[in-house]
């Protein structure tokens, strides 16, 4: 058995400021390896987005184990956080977060000009115009945003996602915006990332692409189970 | 140092990237802050170009800076000392001067006492110890004025402006008809009248003729004509040159560390002749003056400035507040907080040095009209060239706007949670 990617234990998020602290996950377990993956299912405000963000490093656990590649993650500086979301992690949104003023090409190339070593021009354009192969829209790198489809759009998002080579693919509700057609070409996609050993956690609400991962996880009241019964 | 280059390299292409998506806002932080920058522009321009003015002005009268000056009671033995010891030598040249009267023989000049050729002095007096009475005579055309005598080129220390003709030549056989260089002053005087060429200088064995070869700015008020010496005195004794009851004045202008100033005040000393010297430190007397005039008006510039800054500021918030999910976008994908911050500083820095630029260039323009318009009647600003100071200036000023006004939006921008982009 290989090393897990990731590997949480009693990850626990309360959520403080309020009236009544609300714990928002509750001991959260979950391990995965290179080139699985997971869909995570739940009713909204379940705690689904919070889990991704922990796993992310957008946001620390108040308590629980984090181990990536084995390292524990947990209570990670902010600079070093930063690191490894450039270095270990793609994120998809349910929002495309394209800058309009950018062309496709440029808006993956956000990811690689983001201050964490730098590449030059030439190797810049080449793994733009890789990860834009990959999710089949190369043809659209010199086209603005708000010249495409909202399909076209997602899969730009997923190229920047790509761009350098991540470990884990974190999606949360990617196909939100999307017609069901569409939203299947996108699952294509980031299901094709794991052949190439990439991790791929899915946040979702629809049951169909959730069938399509390896596993499924319902996240009910802060409290994570796989589901057996949908194998 | 490499990660360094890459994180500045990125903010910068970032930072372009923003500028050229939001061209009207940068162009409304520009304008907002051009007229601060102008204002510093042009002051540093005025009070560098004041300044070349004033110190060519002092120069002009008093030497360059760092120039050695000797002064000494005028008498025939320090005349001596002084032409036998300067004598042939580039490193110091001795002045020597005398009143002269240049026009009809035995009238009166038309400003006794050599006074500048629109005052009026009053008429020369015979004084002895029964009191003063001034000297009668018929009056004629005839102007009086000093004439200093050169052992060499005083130009190397003192720089008059050739105005027109030629100035005295040291390196040719002394001519018997005295060549001279008149000043402005003088040059006005004979403009106005026209008068023989004889000249009456006290103690001269006779009149003589002289040869008017050119015209400088010296900066004197008084009507001046510079000589050479050995010209003179082929008609004139030089104890004559140095008799105090004729005004004679002697100087002598050395370079810094000229071994003559040693040997003259040695000869002069054991004569009982006290000499006094100093060194030429023009830019140092008139600093006070102009930091002054400059501090003021740097302060009037400086307030104008603030506004851009605000200018820069407001804009740079209401930025900051319109890209909250691009910033937090790139924090997800891993910029780290400090760059978002130098993101933000690198636009407004950009924006800055833009305004300077244009700030920079509206003033050289400015400068040009300004200098052809009224260059013709005001020499101060013919041909006068933009001072790099200024220049400089505009861009620290645009630079400073740029840190000042961008300061709090980058704060601001190091700040977004990238939580922003899961709530959104």
């Amino acid at each position: 058995m290989t090393t897990a990617l990731i590997e949480l234990s009693g990850i626990t998020k309360v959520l403080k400021g309020q009236e009544q602290p609300r714990t928002i996950l509750d001991g959260v377990g979950l391990t995965v390896h290179p080139g699985e993956s997971v869909a995570i299912v739940g009713r909204s405000g379940s705690g689904k987005s919070t889990l991704l963000s922990v796993i992310g490093l957008f946001d620390r656990p108040d308590s629980g184990s984090y181990l990536l590649d084995g390292q524990e993650i947990a209570r990670l500086p902010e600079r070093r956080a930063a690191r490894l979301r450039s270095s270990h992690f793609g994120f998809v949104f349910q929002r495309f977060f394209l800058l309009k003023h950018l062309t496709a090409a440029q808006n993956v190339a956000m990811a690689l000009v983001n201050g964490q070593g730098w590449h030059p021009r030439r190797q810049r354009r080449t793994r733009v115009m890789e990860a834009l192969e990959q999710v089949g829209i190369a043809h659209l790198a010199k086209n603005r945003p708000t010249k495409m489809s909202g399909g076209e759009q997602q899969r730009v998002a997923i190229a920047r996602a790509l761009v350098r080579d991540p470990k884990v693919l974190l999606a949360d509700e990617p196909t939100g915006a999307l017609d069901t057609e569409t939203g299947t070409l996108v699952i294509d996609a980031l299901l094709s990332a794991t052949q190439r050993g990439c991790g791929l956690i899915l946040v979702t609400h629809d049951r169909d692409h959730a069938a399509r991962m390896g596993r499924t996880h319902d996240l009910i009241d802060g409290v994570l189970n796989e589901r057996v019964a949908a194998r | 140092m490499r990660r360094f280059s890459g994180r500045f390299r990125s903010s910068l292409i970032i930072g372009l990237q923003g500028i050229r998506a939001r061209k009207l806002r940068t162009l409304l932080s520009m304008i907002s802050l051009f007229l601060g920058v102008l204002a510093v522009v042009v002051v540093q321009a005025g009070a560098s170009i004041a300044e070349r003015a004033l110190l060519a002005d002092l120069e002009l009268t008093a030497g360059y800076d760092g120039t050695r000056v000797m002064e000494m009671q005028a008498s025939q033995q320090a005349a001596e000392v002084l032409t036998t010891t300067a004598k042939g030598r580039s490193d110091a040249v001795v002045m020597l001067g005398i009143n002269g009267i240049v026009g009809e023989p035995g009238v009166l000049p038309v400003n006794p006492g050599g006074s500048p050729i629109d005052e009026d002095w009053g008429p020369p007096m015979n004084c002895d110890e029964n009191g003063c009475v001034p000297i009668g005579g018929p009056e004629g055309e005839a102007v009086e004025l000093r004439l200093t005598a050169l052992t060499g080129d005083v130009r190397k220390f003192r720089p008059f402006r050739q105005e027109s003709g030629r100035w005295l030549d040291f390196t040719t056989v002394p001519a018997l008809a005295p060549r001279l260089v008149l000043n402005m002053e003088a040059a006005k005087a004979f403009d106005r009248h026209h008068v023989p060429a004889e000249m009456r200088v006290g103690g001269a064995a006779n009149n003589v003729t002289p040869r008017f070869t050119g015209v400088v700015d010296d900066g004197d008020g008084q009507p001046r004509a510079y000589v050479r010496l050995d010209e003179l005195t082929n008609w004139l004794p030089t104890s004559k040159l140095a008799d105090p009851n004729t005004s004679g004045e002697l100087r002598l202008m050395m370079t810094a560390g000229s071994p003559v100033e040693q040997v003259v005040t040695s000869k002069l000393k054991a004569m009982g002749n006290e000499p006094y010297a100093f060194t030429v430190e023009s830019r140092k007397e008139q600093e006070k003056t102009l930091t002054l005039m400059r501090l003021v008006f740097f302060a009037m510039a400086g307030l104008v400035l603030l506004i851009g800054v605000a200018g820069i500021l407001n804009v740079g918030l209401a930025t900051v507040g319109e890209r909250v999910e691009e910033f937090a976008l790139r924090r997800a994908v891993g910029t780290p907080r400090f760059l978002l911050a130098g993101i933000v500083l690198v636009e407004t820095l950009l924006t800055g040095l833009f305004t300077a630029a244009a700030a920079i260039g509206v003033s050289v323009a400015g400068l040009r009209v300004v200098s052809m318009i009224v260059g013709s009647s005001e020499p101060l600003l013919r041909d006068v060239q933009f001072p790099w100071e200024a220049g400089v200036a505009g861009i620290i000023a645009g630079l400073v706007a740029g840190v000042l006004g961008g300061f709090v939006p980058a704060l601001r921008a190091a700040g977004i949670p990238i939580a922003t982009v899961m709530r959104a």
